[in-house]
């Protein structure tokens, strides 16, 4: 393998925690800037990312850094954008300084230490996003925990202490089972092919693993990403950590972390496990389905601001997974638009979560909410785009985004596609009721309207007008992600219909290697 | 070509300009200048469509369908949506109605919505709905059609909301939005279905495919035509998904008269005429689209005989109305179910606005049992609403008259079974002019009542507590709407002259069809329909069609004769026949149960599934089974490891014992 | 040349002449009068001691020597393992400097000691003959039985040592028994005799041999504190001076898995299909026992002699592929274990000097907010402990992961993993005390053993029945069920893991937490984790920082520290 090093993804990658450890060892006044810069930099390196990314070449790997790290353990330092994550890693750098911003602006206690994690955080986060190395990625993966469990641990609600250690174990027992799978893959890949132990994912690709190993491991992968997402019924852990996780952390703890999870599955279990993951079609199907549902139900019934928005993603998630398993390009398009158009609408949720308990005495639930809108018509209006928006209205890329999600499930599954439409009837319940009941309605006597500010504006406003662009133009990431997908799913997709009629499997067979 | 193109797009570009500056600019603007931007915008919106007119009448007759594309839309893996237009006689024939009749509907709004604190907020409301509605007309392929489709229900909601204090109206707005959220899916599901045949979003394409696509009734045709239809419904308040409909009363009257009677509510229709290839490749979905229809008109009239709430008998005839549009379209009738929706626009709107006049003189109250003797208090008023009346009622020579009866007999001539939905269909006809004379009777014959003699007397009637109409709860109106004055048509000159030029449309409008006389729509609308197998073979016999003018004519007087003798002649005698069938006049007003239906079948069991999840499921599965579990075994392990723990030597030494006693076994197992 | 004596290598076997000279020096300058002979220059000769044992190893690496007629095998192995024990002396003499026990205990004979068993753990891992084990075995095992008891005037550590003696002894019994079963059923002491005996005979199903087997395997057990003969861990690290606890828990460790792989890779190889799955049971047993035992310890040095039982049944995994790569794994867990353990202890020297909370959970509340320097070394020690990627633990895991995987483990490999999930519950629940707690979130000083005598047990028992009594199903453990906060919702449970049954709802588990932290609690002794101000002890902390450096450096960049264990590997000439 010949080491390439193209140093762009690497300064992307780790310009965050460089900047945030400068933060957290600067004096207090410059800290924040620090922290700012640490934020806003690679958002607009990932914007010159987006404008010079080859959209023709959008199935193979990109500004490739590829160099020898571990070889005792067949472990390289490999990364790569293609069309799989590249807009993932522009909707990453967007939050991440929309939650600097944020946090400048209302600083937290002890805000040198919180920048860092969050420094921290984005670094791990893209490198998962980034890792073209199995172990790369379980790296990453498991190191996004530790910021967040600092974060919530030291600046969260009042059940903290508790709430953050569910999290962690509860969402490690996949991760580390994951670990145990990467590892056997490599190994057993390496024994496959009889080359030398590696885990680049490029390779791992073409060794086609027997099924039935390919089965255990693509229960432990699916496993640890189910739980991060979280889909039902693994989301025990999400009440109690969105409850008591800082706002601006949870922001981009829910846009962000849990689609590196569904990213996993495109990236990884598709095109290394494509005959598990063919067999277990209708179970991951069923799962989407069953969190679209049970997720709905849950969000139209409980009256935590917080927690309607967390059982919402858990839908949302739900249909990304329907997305990614119906193994068919529409969905995987359908699925990537997804995962950043819910990153795009619920981080300011989550702002304006924050802005609605301000004006009702610190009270995140909707009891105490209504009215807001009297005062407020610009934080009503932006709020309701938004809401809209989530309900993925047509018209805005959401839409775009489940109608390519469910045309996929439609062309595989009927039946499923159908019954999950019921979830887009769900979500504008709720999320009109959520809206509804903070925003009009009669106003409660605790509750002073008022309307958005000059300050919260900055944080708000360009993300709302990200979101209006995007539903005009959702084509952007549809063309950047066309090839990406493609690749992804092409063994899966060629396994499956080798399945339904053998007669195509010989042609579909040579060119699962993409 | 390119002429059209430009024009089509400033017909969209212009309310939404209007809605941008309103919104952004709202602060600045003085005044009632708000409205007046609105207003500015959409005419300028139907001058636009008056040009595209001309310049696609200027192109050749096949040439008469202009694809406008901006960009792709989404247009990736098989999938071809692009931000296109369809310029075509059909929609061009929808645009100008729906912003002749929005300009109007603004200008009228410039008033009587003047005293609303929530002014600047109904224009920027009013003209988004405008832009949606027109997206939806002119749409060139599915989703773009989809997105229009949304945008209007969404622009609905706001508006239904848009006195968004009254409990009633967020419940009524969330209501409308689901439903139509409902009929949204439909489309979407009839969207794939047709797309997995065709393999294309367009529609002209689509249109060009289906031939070899799909044979006739294929089940997936058939099943996406379904699809479409309950999207119709769901949008044009067919049985049974119209409960939102009467509840969306709760809105502005305007906002009652633009979209809950002129524009969107006809939105399936046009749609069904839209897709009439795929409707002529499926007959079956067909029938059924026209038997809904039937049944709804039939419905509706029946409920609106009943109802005392002013609006929501106006809505229920409304209901009622696009039940004929949807069976004539679905039966083949286009031509006359658009004529029919065309004239319907001017005299619902025109009936809605003199309603509004009515509300404004009874200080926000819409209850009929309260209003009456209003002749000689608001004559204008009254002119108006008798000659929106006398349309709704088909009684020659007005617009209603001639577009009704053109839909009948168009149904009869189908074939032996569409003449019993043509029978039900004058049975609708003779209640409609029951139901709508009683109302004109009851609110404006008779002994004045205290807010008409009020009004005589030079003064308009103000209410001293605000209350809501619908539950009578004192508003709290510190915010300011629904506002505290009120204004009538003959006190404001634009809200005159909007409803003069209406009734003009509404009176004269019906001459562009007059069978054997004039067919101008016919002709206007061949190219759009050239490929229908009806629209030029489907033509009633003569002795049918002056026949069914005759019945129609008659039917209508006979209705007002009715009217007249319970209402005026006999006020007593409604009173006894509703003791006398006080069971079905309950059923009647009780609008057949479907809320109570809908309620019980659908919503209360998914509350109950979500109360389930959260309170059972949550704690006992997720929690206790998983996690709980899981946590149990391992702290059980933990004690039992602890409670080994003791400290004592000689348990340790005991359990060192036990531990080399099961390693020798083992060993000497292995070894044997 | 035919030599009439055996001839002696010396340069081979310098490191061992080194240690065994200091130890008497050390021992000699003891008795010194001058204060700062004793207090200063006998711990700095010890640490030059061990420092020129180093160099000397470093000297000889890459030459695989036998000396002593073959007894000894001065390979790179035992240079490897050589280094990290005088790596943890080293720690240890820094730790003890300032110490309670050598001053107790006198200080030429403290260090002396330590040198002793640094040389019985030589001897031990360089044995080629089953004589030298057992030599090996005890020179490193009776100074430790000493070195345990050395703050005389504290009952705990005299408990502590004579129970390890007592335990101790039973474990070099069984081993001594073995051996001679071994030989009995062989009839050669050296490795290469036994190797070959079975290679040839059909001795591999000898009873007699099999039994010797498992003898030796029980007494290995013992030092390497591997389930179910690690009792005596908790109760001995626990009652031990700290930085005698450090370094059996490194050094000691380390020694025992060096014969085992001694042993069963050279000497027993032939029967590997025999005793690996035996072994792989112990190691299953052992990680869960270790891990469940560690829940809601609040003592950390019984919480991390849990943890160390847990350690080595992933490391026993190691040995049980019989692999190279299975070796290399396991040296380089020992080396990563080895800092993380160091740093771990060196806090809570700290503190046990600077608190009155000993080494209670309650010493480390609130540590991150004004002790930074000592909070991020405990932190980053957890996490390497609880494996998190970017620490020598992570590696030392995957390590270990592609070992078994490897040789068909796979279910061990999810052992591990899972063991290493519930070890996060108790890891994670420090770095919570040091940087989510308040220091006046104390309650509790050494209230509990009071009761506990009262219940007439011994002074270092679980008490885990007594906290089962007391805290019924909530008990969070022992005694962090007494600690504040552990009644709020959520978190003394989630100390142990993710709470069973319905959300706390968070305002109550607020209040309660609240409350909780307001009462004093039981004994008035700790007043707010009463610290008794700083102490200067920079040599303590330069400890802790320099392992947590490493800790991150070998986390972000194996390679040097893989190398290093793959070289031990490969004196194992024999292996696959």
């Amino acid at each position: 393998m010949s080491s390439q090093l193209t140093v762009h993804l690497s300064i992307l990658l780790f310009w965050p925690v460089a900047f945030a450890t400068l933060g957290a060892l600067a004096p207090r006044r410059v800290a924040p800037v620090l922290a700012l810069i640490g934020a806003l930099i690679p958002l607009g390196y990932a914007v010159l990312l987006l404008i010079d990314f080859d959209a023709g070449r959008s199935g193979s790997l990109q500004y490739v850094t590829d160099a020898e790290w571990i070889p005792d353990l067949g472990v390289r330092y490999k990364l790569g954008i293609d069309g799989l994550n590249l807009w993932l890693i522009a909707l990453t750098t967007l939050l991440w300084a929309f939650s600097a911003v944020w946090v400048a602006l209302r600083p937290t206690e002890r805000p040198r230490l919180f920048a860092f994690h969050l420094g921290l955080a984005e670094t791990a986060v893209l490198g998962a996003f980034l890792a073209q190395d199995l172990l790369l990625f379980v790296l990453f993966f498991d190191l996004m925990l530790v910021p967040f469990y600092f974060l919530v641990g030291q600046w969260g609600g009042p059940a903290r202490v508790g709430a953050t250690i569910k999290m962690v174990i509860y969402t490690l027992v996949g991760s580390l089972l994951m670990l145990a799978a990467a590892v056997a893959t490599g190994v057993l890949a390496g024994e496959q092919s009889g080359s030398e132990l590696t885990f680049v994912m490029s390779d791992l690709v073409r060794t086609s693993l027997p099924e039935d190993t390919q089965r255990w491991l693509f229960v432990a992968f699916a496993l640890a990403f189910l739980i991060k997402m979280p889909a039902f019924p693994f989301h025990g852990w999400m009440p109690d950590a969105y409850r008591n996780m800082p706002l601006p952390v949870l922001a981009v703890f829910s846009a962000v972390l849990s689609k590196v999870a569904a990213y996993g599955f495109l990236r990884i279990v598709l095109p290394i496990f494509p005959d598990a993951s063919v067999d277990f079609q209708t179970v991951l199907l069923i799962v989407g389905l069953v969190s679209i549902v049970y997720g709905s139900a849950m969000a139209f019934t409980t009256t935590e601001v917080r927690l309607i928005l967390g059982y919402s993603s858990i839908a949302q998630l739900g249909f990304i997974v329907l997305g990614i398993f119906a193994l068919r390009p529409e969905g995987g398009q359908g699925a990537i638009l997804q995962m950043v158009n819910h990153g795009l609408v619920v981080a300011p949720l989550f702002f304006i979560v924050a802005l609605l308990s301000e004006r009702s005495a610190g009270s995140e639930s909707i009891r105490d909410m209504g009215g807001l809108a009297t005062r407020g018509p610009v934080l009503a209006s932006l709020f309701l785009i938004i809401a809209l928006a989530t309900l993925a209205i047509p018209g805005s890329a959401n839409f775009a985004g489940e109608f390519l999600i469910l045309l996929g499930v439609f062309q595989t599954k009927l039946v499923i596609a159908v019954i999950a439409f019921t979830g887009v009837a769900l979500a504008s319940v709720y999320m009109l009721r959520a809206y509804i009941r903070t925003m009009h309605n009669r106003t409660p006597t605790n509750v002073a309207s008022s309307d958005l500010s000059v300050r919260d504006g900055v944080v708000l406003v360009p993300v709302v007008l990200v979101i209006l662009a995007f539903a005009l133009y959702p084509q952007a990431a549809l063309s950047d992600g066309e090839g990406g997908v493609k690749a992804a799913v092409r063994s899966a997709q060629a396994v499956s219909e080798g399945k339904q009629n053998p007669a195509t499997a010989a042609s579909a067979a040579p060119e699962v290697t993409p | 070509m390119d002429a059209v193109r430009t024009c089509a797009w400033m017909v969209l570009l212009f309310p939404l300009a209007g809605t941008v500056v309103i919104a952004l600019l709202g602060r600045v603007l003085p005044g009632k200048a708000p409205g007046w931007v609105g207003t500015l915008a959409i005419a300028a919106s139907f001058a636009s469509a008056v040009a595209t007119l001309v310049n696609l009448q200027a192109l050749g007759e096949e040439e008469r369908q202009v694809r406008a594309v901006a960009w792709d839309y989404a247009n990736t893996v098989g999938v071809d949506a692009q931000l296109s237009l369809l310029v075509d006689p059909l929609s061009v024939l929808m645009i100008l109605v729906v912003t002749g009749v929005s300009t109007l509907i603004h200008l009228y709004s410039v008033s009587y919505m003047g005293s609303d604190r929530g002014y600047r907020r109904f224009f920027a409301f009013l003209n988004f709905f405008v832009f949606s509605m027109l997206l939806l007309v002119l749409a060139g392929n599915f989703l773009i059609l989809i997105v229009g489709w949304a945008f209007v229900g969404a622009a609905s909601y706001m508006l239904i909301s848009f006195w968004y204090r009254r409990t009633t109206a967020t419940g009524a707005g969330i209501k409308a939005f689901v439903i139509n959220v409902v009929g949204d899916v439909g489309l979407v599901i009839g969207t794939y279905f047709i797309f997995r045949g065709t393999g294309s979003l367009d529609f002209l394409i689509t249109f060009d495919a289906v031939e070899e696509a799909f044979p006739r009734n294929d089940g997936d045709l058939v099943a996406g035509c379904i699809g479409l239809l309950v999207g119709a419904f769901a949008k044009s308040a067919q049985v049974p998904l119209h409960t939102w409909l009467p509840d969306a009363m709760e809105g502005p009257t305007p906002v009652s008269a633009l979209i809950h009677a002129a524009t969107m509510v006809t939105a399936g229709v046009y749609l069904i005429a839209r897709m009439h290839p795929l409707f002529e490749r499926a007959p079956a979905a067909a029938d059924v689209g026209a038997i809904v229809g039937c049944v709804t008109l039939v419905i509706a009239a029946t409920i609106a005989v009943v109802q005392t709430d002013l609006k929501r008998v106006i809505a229920y005839s409304t209901m009622s109305q696009i039940g004929y549009m949807v069976m004539g379209v679905s039966a083949g009738a286009y031509a006359a179910g658009l004529f029919h929706l065309m004239t319907h626009a001017f005299f619902k709107a025109l009936l809605f606005m003199a309603a509004g006049s009515i509300i404004g003189a009874m200080a926000g109250s819409q209850d009929l049992d309260r209003m009456s003797g209003f002749r000689r208090a608001m004559p204008f008023t009254f002119g108006c609403f008798v000659i929106g009346g006398l349309a709704l009622a088909g009684v020659p020579p007005f617009s209603g008259f001639f577009s009704k009866d053109e839909i009948l007999t168009y149904v009869a001539a189908r074939d032996d079974w569409h003449v019993v939905l043509a029978i039900f269909g004058y049975l609708g006809a003779l209640l409609t002019a029951v139901y709508t004379f009683r109302m004109i009777f009851r609110a404006f014959l008779g002994e004045p009542s205290p807010e008409a003699r009020e009004l005589e007397g030079g003064h308009l009637h103000h209410a001293e507590v605000h209350t809501n109409p619908a539950t009578g709860e004192v508003e709290d109106s510190d915010v300011g709407f629904p506002g505290p004055e009120h204004h009538i048509a003959e006190r404001e000159g634009s809200m005159k002259i909007a409803m003069g030029m209406l009734a003009i449309g509404a009176t004269f409008a019906g001459f562009l069809q007059i069978p054997g006389v004039t067919h101008i729509l016919d002709t206007f609308l061949e190219p759009t329909f050239a490929d229908s197998i009806y629209f030029e073979e489907l033509k009633p016999s003569d002795t049918v069609t002056y026949g069914g003018l005759l019945l129609g004519a008659v039917l209508g007087l006979l209705g007002i004769a009715i009217a007249y003798a319970l209402w005026v002649r006999d006020p007593e005698a409604p009173g006894r026949i509703r003791q006398r069938l006080h069971g079905l006049h309950g059923f009647l007003y009780r609008k057949w149960f479907f809320d109570e239906l809908i309620d019980g079948v659908i919503v209360r069991p998914f509350a109950f599934f979500g109360r389930f999840a959260r309170g059972t499921f949550e704690r006992l599965v997720v929690n206790g089974l998983f996690v709980g579990g899981t946590t149990a075994s391992v702290r059980a392990g933990s004690s039992a490891v602890r409670a080994a723990q003791s400290g004592f030597l000689r348990y340790y030494a005991a359990l060192v014992l036990v531990g080399l006693a099961g390693l020798g076994f083992y060993f000497l197992v292995s070894a044997a | 040349m035919t030599p009439k004596a055996p001839s002696i290598d010396f340069a081979a076997i310098s490191p061992l002449i080194a240690l065994l000279t200091g130890a008497c020096v050390v021992l000699l300058l003891g008795l010194l009068r001058s204060r700062f002979a004793r207090t200063q220059l006998v711990p700095g000769l010890t640490i030059v001691t061990l420092g020129a044992t180093a160099g000397l190893a470093i000297w000889r690496w890459g030459e695989n020597t036998s000396v002593l007629s073959a007894s000894l095998r001065m390979d790179d192995l035992t240079l490897a393992l050589t280094l990290l024990f005088v790596a943890g002396a080293i720690a240890t003499v820094l730790l003890a400097w300032r110490g309670v026990a050598p001053r107790e205990a006198g200080h030429g004979e403290f260090y002396c000691l330590l040198l002793a068993t640094v040389l019985g753990m030589v001897v031990l891992v360089a044995a080629q003959n089953l004589v030298a084990v057992f030599i090996g075995y005890e020179l490193l095992s009776i100074p430790l039985y000493v070195l345990c008891a050395t703050e005389l005037r504290r009952e705990k550590s005299l408990e502590s040592g004579l129970k390890y003696l007592i335990i101790g002894s039973v474990g070099s019994a069984t081993l001594l028994y073995g051996l001679s079963f071994l030989y009995g059923a062989t009839g050669s002491t050296d490795f290469s005799g036994i190797a070959a005996a079975v290679r040839v005979s059909d001795v591999g199903d000898d009873v007699l041999f099999l039994t010797g087997i498992g003898l030796t395997v029980t007494g290995l057990a013992f030092k390497a504190s591997v389930a179910p003969f690690h009792q005596w861990t908790p109760d001995v690290y626990e009652g031990a001076p700290t930085p005698v606890t450090a370094f059996m828990a490194v050094a000691t460790k380390a020694a025992a898995f060096g014969v085992f792989l001694r042993l069963f890779d050279v000497a027993l190889i032939g029967t590997a299909s025999t005793w690996a799955p035996a072994l792989a049971v112990l190691a299953l047993i052992t990680i869960v026992v270790g891990n469940v035992g560690a829940l809601g310890q609040s003592s950390l040095k019984r919480m991390l002699a849990y943890s160390s039982v847990a350690q080595a049944g992933y490391m026993l995994a190691g040995v049980v592929v019989s692999t190279q790569l299975g070796v290399q794994a396991v040296v380089f867990y020992l080396a990563a274990y080895l800092l993380m353990n160091l740093a771990a202890f060196a806090v809570i020297v700290v503190r046990e000097r600077e608190t009155d909370l000993g080494d209670d959970m309650a010493a480390m509340h609130g540590l991150g907010a004004s002790r930074p320097w000592l909070a991020w070394p405990m932190t980053i020690a957890m996490l390497s402990l609880a494996g998190f990627p970017a620490t020598a633990g992570f590696f030392g895991k995957i390590n270990l992961i592609q070992a078994v995987v490897e040789n068909d483990y796979a279910w061990l490999a999810v052992a591990i993993v899972l063991g290493s999930a519930i070890s996060l519950a108790y890891y994670l629940r420090v770095i919570a005390a040091v940087w989510m707690r308040a220091p006046g979130e104390t309650g509790r000083a050494r209230a509990v053993p009071a009761r506990l005598a009262a219940s007439g047990r011994p002074l270092i028992a679980g008490g885990a029945p007594e906290a089962d009594e007391a805290g019924g199903s909530r008990a969070a453990g022992d005694r962090s069920d007494k600690e504040p906060g552990a009644h709020a919702a959520g978190e003394g449970r989630a100390a142990e893991g993710p709470e069973p049954g319905g959300l706390p709802d968070p305002g109550h588990a607020a209040a309660a937490g609240r409350t909780e932290a307001a009462d004093p609690g039981p004994a008035p002794a700790a007043s707010a984790g009463s610290a008794l101000g700083r102490l200067r002890q920079p040599e303590v902390v330069f400890v802790a920082l320099i392992c947590t450096v490493g800790t991150l450096f070998f986390g972000v960049y194996p390679s040097p520290l893989l190398d290093f264990a793959r070289d031990a590997g490969d004196a194992f000439t024999n292996l696959f």
